[in-house]
């Protein structure tokens, strides 16, 4: 159970010096990062990553919690002032948020958006403090061959992440699969694919690979397809909604928070699908579904309170059983890995008080970004007009500052360059990024957990069939797996997919 | 807009480039030492080059079929030599970075980079490409003690 006690002290650590000013920063950031189209909150948290090296482990977490949920509501002001969403997660705050920009009541819909995506996040962070401790007592019950199967299971969900092409989502999986392999065996200590270079032997370089997939990947991709976006001219003013404008969006919020939990702790299922599930379900319970993409103010409301309500059940899987929920809270793993704080059960053992810290801190990034983007509201709506001439290169810098920072070695440079561009080569011919990234952390801990486990057994393999948390996995998993299949075989015969 | 182009001849490639990856997989993964009861350690490595081995089967032969997924239509000013060019400066950038020094190679860098993004803004450009490197050392090196590359140069 939630152990109030250690929260209030976790709200206590978080608002105290060097962290309350990381928060802040890292919600200020990560606003900015999200308004801006082509950058994604997961890019934002990779590149930051290094940068909270030097402190402390929460100040440096809370800092990152303060760019996702700053990103993940950022996109939608690019949504509503130049109808390009600024995140993937956006996309559903374009139906309604231009219309009402165009009515000139941009401000108004950027005060809704901003105030309804914090109670949706909100919510859902109370909701992870309450349910995470739950969880991770039942986990402790887990031993190798569990792990074994988590880990398949997570593996199973990463089809999901396919996108157009089921068969190069598997690609991409299996070859973070073989990424993870690299370095010397975890059991028999021996170098494994590591073509005799001695800076192999500790495997790849994490936060650089994940630096160049998702950030400097999509650095050269703005590079090729370099496009002017259109500038912000709307006016902005009558930023804060009134009480009666809330209290009509309070429907929208009831159906948007649950949904955006649910879909968030689904692995592999994220926060644009929670705004379009939590949009598409407001209109259909309207009494006027035909004024919905005319600048309905509950349109916005239901797209961002669902888009940010999905990251409390993101982050709930990966810290209590260490399952990333998506793209971005995989990279959150990597840095608290970092950190030193491995994430799953045991963390609630050790340290629970670490916990209960980002618990508060969670919470608090949700109440910051809406502090600051009702008062930066229009200082984030130039930052949209940003020359992408310097913008590009700027990312280019910082990734590569970013990766020189951690080791302070030319090999973690090239590693950036080199994952970079084939992140780009993915992107460019549809190989999704985010399976090979999941499968990098999930493939780790599916081998050493097998080859625990036969240990366990003595080479016995009908343990991963004789115990019944393991075989109820397992079974999940290949549910998942055929449902996965089956729905992306239908949007194949009704040709909107390749196989 | 330019009509969308298949993906045919990517999608061959990159099922013939996969097909000796795993191969090699299989190679190394016979010479690794087996030690007793703990399972062969080959035995995930080539579970999983068999599945990407199928799966890049597949994909080539359905890119043979002509069922691969199209590019989507280009948007306007798609420019794959500009890519190229910023590839071979950012290597260039990042095999001069440990000898020269940060702020050295950045601000060439920099500028090198507008100039291959069409910035012809020749001023403000070159303010740009001095005062982001001086300012990301002040920050970094300087205040937060993040260590920056020191070469012959600064």
């Amino acid at each position: 159970m939630i152990d109030l006690a250690l929260l209030l002290e976790g709200f206590g650590t978080v608002l105290s010096g060097y962290t309350a000013i990381a928060l802040i920063l890292g919600s200020f950031f990560g606003i900015i990062i999200g308004a801006i189209p082509g950058l994604t909150a997961t890019m934002g948290i990779a590149l930051l990553v290094p940068f909270t090296f030097g402190m402390t482990p929460i100040t440096g977490i809370v800092m990152l919690l303060g760019i996702y949920t700053g990103a993940i509501y950022g996109g939608g002001i690019a949504s509503i002032l130049i109808k390009t969403p600024g995140t993937p997660a956006a996309m559903a705050t374009v139906f309604d948020g231009y219309p009402m920009a165009q009515k000139g009541l941009a401000g108004k819909a950027i005060g809704l958006a901003t105030i309804s995506s914090g109670v949706g996040g909100t919510f859902t962070a109370l909701c992870l403090a309450f349910f995470a401790p739950i969880l991770a007592s039942f986990a402790l019950r887990f031993s190798a061959p569990e792990y074994f199967a988590l880990a398949v299971f997570g593996l199973s969900v990463t089809i999901t992440l396919s996108g157009r092409s089921p068969v190069k989502g598997f690609i991409s999986g299996t070859l973070g699969l073989l990424v993870a392999m690299v370095g010397l065996d975890p059991m028999g200590g021996f170098p494994r694919f590591t073509f005799g270079f001695a800076e192999l032997s500790g495997g790849l370089s994490f936060v650089p690979m994940l630096i160049g997939l998702f950030a400097l990947s999509e650095g050269f991709h703005q590079v090729e397809v370099i496009v002017t976006a259109p500038k912000v001219t709307a006016v902005i003013r009558d930023i804060l909604p009134t009480l009666r404008d809330l209290k009509a969006c309070l429907p929208a919020y009831l159906r948007a928070c649950p949904i955006g939990l649910i879909v968030g702790i689904t692995p592999a299922i994220g926060a644009d699908t929670s705004a379009f599930l939590s949009y598409a379900e407001t209109k259909r319970a309207s009494k006027h579904p035909e004024l919905f993409g005319t600048g309905v103010p509950e349109g916005v409301a239901a797209a961002q309170c669902g888009e940010n309500a999905s990251t409390g059940g993101d982050v709930l899987p990966m810290i209590t059983l260490g399952i990333p929920g998506d793209a971005a809270t995989a990279v959150l793993m990597g840095a608290l890995t970092i950190h030193n704080l491995q994430p799953g059960p045991m963390l609630f053992r050790s340290h629970p008080e670490v916990v209960h810290q980002i618990f508060a801190g969670m919470i608090l990034a949700n109440i910051a970004f809406v502090i600051l983007g009702l008062l930066f509201a229009r200082f984030f709506a130039q930052v949209i007009n940003i020359d992408r001439k310097f913008l590009v290169p700027l990312i280019f810098v910082s990734c590569m500052v970013g990766s020189y920072a951690i080791n302070n070695v030319f090999y973690d440079l090239v590693t950036c360059v080199v994952f970079g561009f084939i992140g780009y080569l993915m992107i460019r011919f549809e190989f999704p990024v985010a399976p090979m990234v999941l499968a990098q952390i999930l493939g780790g801990m599916m081998e050493s957990n097998f080859r625990r486990a036969l240990a366990m057994s003595r080479g016995d393999p009908t343990i991963f069939v004789t115990r019944p948390i393991t075989v109820t996995i397992l079974v999940l998993a290949a549910f998942t797996t055929i449902v996965a299949v089956r729905r992306q075989r239908q949007a194949l015969r009704e040709g909107s997919m390749a196989l | 807009m330019p009509p969308p182009v298949s993906m045919r001849n990517v999608d061959i490639v990159a099922a013939l480039v996969l097909l000796p990856v795993c191969l090699y997989v299989f190679y190394e993964s016979g010479t690794w030492p087996v030690p007793p009861d703990m399972g062969n350690p080959a035995w995930i490595p080539r579970g999983v080059a068999v599945c990407l081995l199928a799966a890049a089967g597949l994909l080539l032969v359905r890119a043979l079929q002509g069922r691969s997924l199209t590019l989507p239509a280009r948007l306007a000013g798609a420019d794959r030599a500009r890519v190229v060019w910023v590839a071979v400066l950012t290597g260039a950038y990042v095999i001069l970075l440990e000898r020269l020094g940060f702020i050295a190679t950045t601000a060439p860098y920099l500028f090198g980079f507008g100039l291959a993004l069409g910035e012809r803004r020749w001023v403000r450009l070159a303010l740009f490409a001095v005062v982001v490197p001086v300012a990301i050392y002040a920050l970094f090196d300087v205040t937060l003690h993040v260590p920056l590359p020191r070469g012959w140069l600064f």
